[in-house]
Order: structure tokens, then sequence, then C-alpha cells
């Protein structure tokens, strides 16, 4: 594998650059620090809530209270340098205090979904080993039983309604608690992160501390954030994503935009959770980086959620997936009534729908421009330029990137055939954690193996194909059929199982069981409720099928791919 | 039935209701809903079409005195009040539509209503209290205005007006059924069957025929639901405000008891559609996959 030339360069655009391998700041904490200098008294985030309640912060107090948190870590916790805070929370003011405050106090992040069951969370804490936890109140329950293999010391207790005024605030502390009864008293021992903070940044104006001092040691290329995927083989692992990862990567895409966008100017909607890897580094940091006012939803079921955010404020840019699109498009209040001051929209985390893209397009009068990126590549490699967007392309390499199709010998295939999308550059992560075996089966002579199918065009513009593996993509997050194959196995009802992804209008891809019964009188209702019980609702089988047998191989290995091909087979019947 | 005091803390919780109603609303809403007029249009042909008809065709139908009669036929020919738009707003309907339809039937009706009444009872003179429909009109324009501009002005505020304005507004339902039941005792003692199948029947049948008309016009489910409560919900007050205003003594005591009851049975009527729209309004959702939190 050589290097390749890059034909794709000719599509940036005048003046944009077609390298960009080293950051402009030396880690995270840094670039936080110099946009809060610039952008000041701006405001930076703004958390809305269905009913429109909101609150903001402006990038001096997020800079301020990141100040605070990172001092309590360091003096009050005593955390060090490189150790890790796990992040359990839903978009709101919280989250970028928190993730901003752990990087200041040259810490790694580990981000987890809020929604994990407690199973889920222990797996991921007893691989991270975190020295501190801040989560959100209405998932604080599940501590005790996530925290069995591996103690967490430190506990910090945030709430969706965090750092809103008084009022909102407490309406909504009362209907979390007595209406919804999602919040129920904490019974770990921990701190609430306002008074974390606080304690925090006593230590500051006291002149006791000086936060700078945490991170002046942390390089470019340390570890800035453990983010957990099943990768291409299944095993959950984090992948190191280094501050020059995910400053780099951020630049890299952003680049592709510059001329549509004004720092200081925009308005984002976030409606993607920011756990998330697409939604952490181009909302979070870069809306950020920016100077936008990023304005996050918690939460965006049901979609009616949002509506409040588009009336309220001028948005300019959002990003979604192809879901939130495909829902968006299909919502009367939507519909009637499309954002009038949006540029464009960004698209990433599972392949967005020309259908999708065509009637946004048709609704809202202005393009969605689609990227395509893994969370080992933190994550965006290919982004559509603005007003080149191709139906069913992902794009163009961004800057610094070099990407090629290999065969199953790592031979760079015949331009225009298909195969695994290999690819260099500045945003490919530095490895899984502690898992050297598995960082070297898909890292390959320096080119990182997605594990994706693709064909370039001859001008340089990527198609996907197919994916290697038998890994499920339900709305842009990875289930994988050993997982939940796992979890129904153990069911004493159920005597076989096999697990698929099946397409799916809605979420690009569904979960299908097929399950041989010991118990004849198994439903598929009790298999589903199982389910729901011991695994994250996306990982849930949206289908289930019974069968008296399943599809093996001669040494009895069951055959998925037969199972897909009859699926497929039978949809192209339909 | 109501003494002055009570008149006075009614009309406040009403302010304050529509104040919240208001802090939903943006100017945006009341545009689309006048750029496409189309909503609007059906909407008053269903309120005074079809109501006058239902009731005309309840006083055939049914056997009751003439008194009885009279207090149908006006009843069916009111304009929507701020009932239908509270009830509109918790069905997750079109309030904008449903404000806009409001304001269209009662300025109408001072035209229509006599007119309705000449076609429908031949001679019947009604006296129009102006002054009432004026009432009408401040009580629900004023609050709704002030509390867009309270919305635009800062939208925590318009948001914590709006949260105020929807747990009054449930207040106030269960505190008129509530109080209703033994405030009138005596009065549904004595009542007969017939009277109370057209009290219930003129509520009921004016949202089937709305939401079945809107929905034959091809309206939007969300804009039908809205139609059906705005055409089933009259504005109760005011048909007894004219009927005070028109008749005095035993007279008006039986002309006033099918507006009565009807006001009754519509809170109880409406609250059990809203539910049913609530429903139907969740399933109509785009469903998203729990992935995205």
């Amino acid at each position: 594998m050589t290097q390749a030339p890059r034909p794709w360069t000719a599509f940036y655009g005048p003046g944009v650059r077609t390298d960009i391998d080293t950051p402009a700041y030396r880690n995270l904490a840094d670039l936080i620090r110099s946009v809060a200098e610039t952008y000041g008294k701006a405001p930076a985030f703004t958390c809305c809530l269905p009913n429109g309640m909101n609150g903001t912060l402006t990038f001096q107090q997020v800079d301020e209270m990141s100040d605070g948190l990172a001092a309590y870590l360091r003096e009050v916790a005593g955390l060090n340098q490189g150790d890790r805070v796990a992040l359990q929370m839903p978009n709101g003011l919280a989250f970028p205090i928190a993730a901003f405050g752990v990087f200041k106090a040259g810490c790694v992040l580990v981000n987890v979904n809020p929604l994990y069951t407690a199973q889920e969370m222990a797996r991921q804490f007893e691989d991270s080993k975190p020295h501190a936890l801040i989560i959100v109140d209405m998932f604080a329950g599940k501590i005790p039983a996530a925290t069995r293999g591996h103690k967490i010391p430190t506990v910090i207790v945030s709430r969706v309604a965090e750092f809103l005024p008084a009022l909102p605030r407490g309406i909504v502390g009362l209907v979390q608690k007595y209406w919804d009864r999602t919040v129920k008293p904490v019974d770990t021992p921990h701190i609430r992160l306002p008074a974390a903070i606080d304690a925090g940044r006593r230590q500051v104006t006291q002149g006791r501390v000086e936060v700078d001092a945490y991170h002046q040691s942390v390089r470019s290329d340390d570890v800035a954030v453990l983010q957990y995927t099943g990768g291409t083989t299944g095993v959950s692992k984090g992948a190191m994503l280094t501050h020059a990862n995910l400053i780099v990567n951020m630049e890299q895409t952003m680049e592709l935009i510059a001329t549509h966008v004004r720092k200081g100017e925009e308005v984002a909607l976030t409606a993607l959770p920011m756990y998330h890897v697409f939604a952490f580094t181009m909302n979070l940091i870069g809306f950020y980086w920016l100077g936008a006012r990023n304005i996050l939803i918690p939460n965006p079921r049901p979609l009616v959620n949002l509506k409040r955010a588009f009336e309220n404020y001028k948005i300019t840019w959002m990003s979604g997936v192809n879901t939130l699109f495909n829902g968006l498009s299909n919502e009367i209040w939507f519909t009637d009534s499309p954002p009038r001051h949006l540029k464009f929209a960004s698209a990433g985390g599972m392949a967005l729908q020309s259908s999708v893209a065509g009637r946004w397009q048709e609704i809202t009068g202005k393009p969605v421009l689609q990227g395509y990126g893994l969370t080992e590549t933190s994550p965006v490699l290919t982004f559509e330029p603005m007003g080149k967007t191709r139906a069913g392309s992902i794009g163009v390499p961004v800057p610094s990137t070099y990407v090629i199709c290999v065969d199953d010998d790592g031979n760079e295939v015949v331009q225009g055939e298909p195969g695994e999308i290999a690819a260099k550059g500045p945003q490919v992560m530095k490895g899984y954690w502690q898992k050297p075996e598995e960082t070297e089966n898909t890292m390959k002579n320096g080119w990182f193996l997605t594990g994706d199918i693709g064909v370039m065009e001859p001008d340089g513009y990527f198609r996907i194909v197919d994916r290697k593996k038998d890994m499920v993509l339900v709305s842009g997050f990875n289930v994988y059929p050993n997982d939940v194959e796992d979890v129904l196995a153990a069911h004493p009802g159920i005597l076989e199982v096999a697990v698929i992804g099946v397409p799916d209008a809605a979420a690009g891809e569904a979960v299908k069981a097929f399950i041989v019964r010991a118990d004849p009188g198994l439903t598929v209702e009790a298999v589903r409720a199982y389910c729901k019980e011991h695994m994250t609702a996306y990982k849930v089988p949206r289908r289930v099928e019974f069968r008296d047998t399943l599809p093996k191989s001669n040494i009895g290995k069951i055959l998925r791919k037969d199972l897909r091909a009859e699926e497929l087979a039978q949809i192209a019947a339909e | 039935m109501v003494g002055a005091f009570e008149q006075v803390l009614l009309a406040l919780m009403i302010f304050v209701i529509m104040l919240g109603m208001g802090a939903s609303l943006t100017p945006r809403d009341f545009y689309l809903a006048l750029k496409r007029p189309y909503g609007l249009a059906i909407g008053v042909i269903s309120q005074y079409g079809f109501m006058p008809l239902i009731g005309f065709l309840l006083i055939t139908v049914l056997p009751l005195p003439d008194a009885v009669a009279v207090g149908v036929l006006i009843m069916s020919c009111m304009p929507g009040g701020t009932t239908s738009n509270i009830f509109t707003y918790f069905s997750k309907g079109n309030l904008a539509l449903s404000v806009l339809m409001t304001v269209t039937s009662t300025i109408f009706g001072v035209v229509l209503i006599p007119l309705l009444l000449v076609v429908y009872a031949n001679a019947l003179d009604l006296e129009i209290p102006r002054g009432n429909i004026i009432v009408t009109l401040v009580l629900l324009l004023v609050p709704v205005a002030l509390g867009m501009g309270l919305r635009k002005i800062n939208a925590n505020v318009g948001a914590v007006t709006e949260f105020m304005g929807s747990v009054l507004a449930l207040f106030f339902i269960g505190f008129l059924l509530v109080s209703w039941v033994p405030r009138n005792w005596q009065f549904l003692m004595t009542t007969t069957p017939a009277t109370y199948v057209a009290a219930i029947a003129l509520g009921v049948f004016g949202i089937a025929i709305g939401y079945g008309f809107a929905r034959a016009l091809k309206l939007h489910p969300r804009n039908a639901r809205t139609v059906a409560l705005e055409t089933g919900i009259q504005n109760g007050p005011l048909a007894i405000a004219i009927i005070a205003f028109t008749f005095t003594g035993t007279e008006a005591q039986s002309y006033v008891a099918v507006p009565a009851l009807y006001a009754l049975f519509i809170m109880i009527v409406a609250t059990v559609v809203t539910l049913i729209f609530r429903r139907a309004n969740t399933a109509a959702e785009q469903k998203l996959p729990d992935s995205l939190l």
C-alpha cells in the first residue's frame, strides 16, 4: 500500500487547505481557554427543554466553571494527570462544563451512553477504571450495580436542568420528581456538580491553585478521550482519541465548510447526544471552536421536543442522522414552518438515504452534507463539500486524509472495484485502550481498516457498498450480534439463536433474532420484554422469528450470512 | 347562577389561562393559519352550517318543551369560546387556528346568530349583547397577545407562563366539573331525559361531524381535531348572557336549562375527546430509535 494521490482535493474549493496535520492548539484545554478569551460574554451553550424553558452559559462562564470542576477533580478528589473520568449525561449545560473540566484537569474523558444498563456500564467501568464518575441524577440509581466490579471513588451528580434559572429549574425538578417520576433520591455517596464547581472555584479564586498547570504538560498526542465502540470485531473497547485527533479532525471538517460559516455568528442545533463521537467532535468541540451558540436538546424524542428550539432560535446549522432528518420531514409543525435561517445540515452516524436528503432539501431549501467515519477516526474521514453533494455518496476525504479501497490481502483494488476502506490521517486513533492485539488487527502498515466495503469513483468521491462484518448499525449505533445472542441464549425458553441486521426504513438497520424455542409457549412479546430488561433499547431485536432449525456450517457454526441472504431474498421478492 | 364575585374570579382565571396559551404561540403560527385560510373557512362553515342544523334536527326529533327547544337552538348557534382553545391546546391541536376560529365565529356571530335563529325558529327576535361579545374577544385576544409578547421578550418567562396557565386550566376544568353538580342538584333532578339527550348530543355530534367534515376535505388531522373541538364546544356563557338579556323570570329559567346542562356535559365530553386526540397525536408522531436518547 502506497501513499495514493488525492484527486479529491480538486473539490475542496478555493482557499481551502489540503493539509491540516498539526493541531493549532497544544491540547483541548488550551483550545477551550483560547476560544473563551476570544468570545467572552457571547452565549456559548443554550439548553432548550421541550417546553421552551432554557438556560444559557457564555464562553466566559463555561471557561470559569470548567476551571472550578478541574480544580475540584485535582485538589479535592485527588485525581492525577491521565486519570480517567467517566461522563454519563444527556445533552445539557452540565455536559460541556464536565467534559471541559476533565480536559483542563489533564484527565482522560470516558464517554458513557446514559441509557446503558447497569451491566453494560459495569463492563465499561471495569475496562476503563475511571477514578471519578459524573452522572445525571436520572440514571444514578444504576450506580451500585454498575460499580460492583470497579469501585469509583468520586461520584458527581448533575441534572437535566442544571444551570437553568432557578424558577424553570425548580419546575423541571418538580415535574421530574412527581409527575414523570424519572428522578429518585441518589443513595450513593456523591457531591452535586454545582457544589463541586464551587469547591474548586474557591481554590482558584483564593489563588491556591493554577488550573493551567494541570494541563501544562499534556501533549497533543496524549489521550484525551476513551470512546467506547465494539469496533469491527465486536468486543467492546475504548478507542484512544488524542487531543490532536479531536482538534485536527474538527478542523479538517470545518475547513471544507469554512467559506459558508462565520465565526462567532452561527446558531447551531445539537439534537444528537454528545456522548456519541460524531456530536462530541463536531458539535461540542467544533461549534464551540466556531464561536457558535450551541442549542442543546436533552432529549429529541418525541421530535416535537425540538419545536420550541426551532421557534425560539435562529438556527443556522444543525447536525443529525438519517432518522432525525426523516422524522422531521414527516412532522407537520416542521414542514409547515421550516427553519428560515438554516444554511445547511450535516449528517453522519449512519448512511443518509438519498430520498431523505432529497425531501429535506425540498422542505428547507438547504442541503444535507453527509460525512463518513468511525469512532476510531475521531470520527470524520470523508465529507461532502458544500454545493457538491452527490446522491448516495459519502463525499471526499477531508484534508490530510488518505483513503483507499483494499482487498483481503491488503492490496489496493483497481479503481472502481469494491474493497475494504482503509484510511490514514492525523485523526486516526492511537489504538485501543489496553488491547494491543485488537489494535494490531485493525491497523495494517499504518492504515486503519474500517471494515466497510466502499468504492472510489474516478474523481475521488467515495460510496459505501456494504459492511464487512456482521455488525448491525441501528441509527448510528453499533449492535453486535454476539452481544444480543449472548443475552438471548441465557433465556431458559430459548434453545438456539442467531441475530442479524435487516434493512429498516426508519433506523437504517434493525436487529432481527431467529430463535429455536425450547419452550413452545414462548411468545415474541416475552422475548422482547426479556431483552428490554437486559440490554439497552436500541439493541433489542425489532423483529423476532421462531424457527425449527437454524442454518449451520458442518462444524456447527450458525451461519448468519445464510439467514441474511434469505431475508434479503424475501425482501427482494416483496 | 353565579355571583358577581365568582364571575370576576372566573374571568381572571380565564385571563391567566389565555396568557399561558398565548405564550405557547408565535406570530408565525397565526401567519401560517391565515396564509392558508382553507382550515379557517372549513371551521366557520362547520360552526355555523352544521351546528345549528344539528340543533334543529335534535329539537325536531326529541320530545322537548318549547322553551327547552329554544335553548337548544340558541346554544347551537353560538360561536366557539375560550374553552375550545383550552381543549385544543391540551389535544395538541393547532391553537392558532383555534383562536382565529373563535375570533372569526364570534365576530360573524353578531350578524349570523340572529339570522340563523330567524331561519330555524322563524321569528325569534333576540337581543345580541354586544358588550358581552366585546368582553369575550378582549378576554381572548388581550391575554393571548400579552402571552406571545412575554415569550418574545424572554422564552423562559413565556415557558413558565405557559406552564402556570396550563396547570390553572386543568384546575379550572376540574373546578367547573366538581362545583357544577352540587350547585345545580335540584335542577339536575327535575330535568327530563330528552333535555339531557339534547344537551349531550349537541356537543358529541358537533365534535364528530366537525372532525368528519374537516377530514373529508383533507385537512391535516391536527387541524381537523381543532375544527372538531371548535365546532362542538360552544360559548356557553354567551348563550346564557343572551338569554338573560332577552328574557326574564321563569321564562329565562327554562330557556337556560340546555345551555347550563350543555356547559356541564361538554366539559366531560371534551375531556374524553381530548384524551382520545392526544393518543392519536402520540401515535402519529415520528418514532425515533431509543439510541437517539
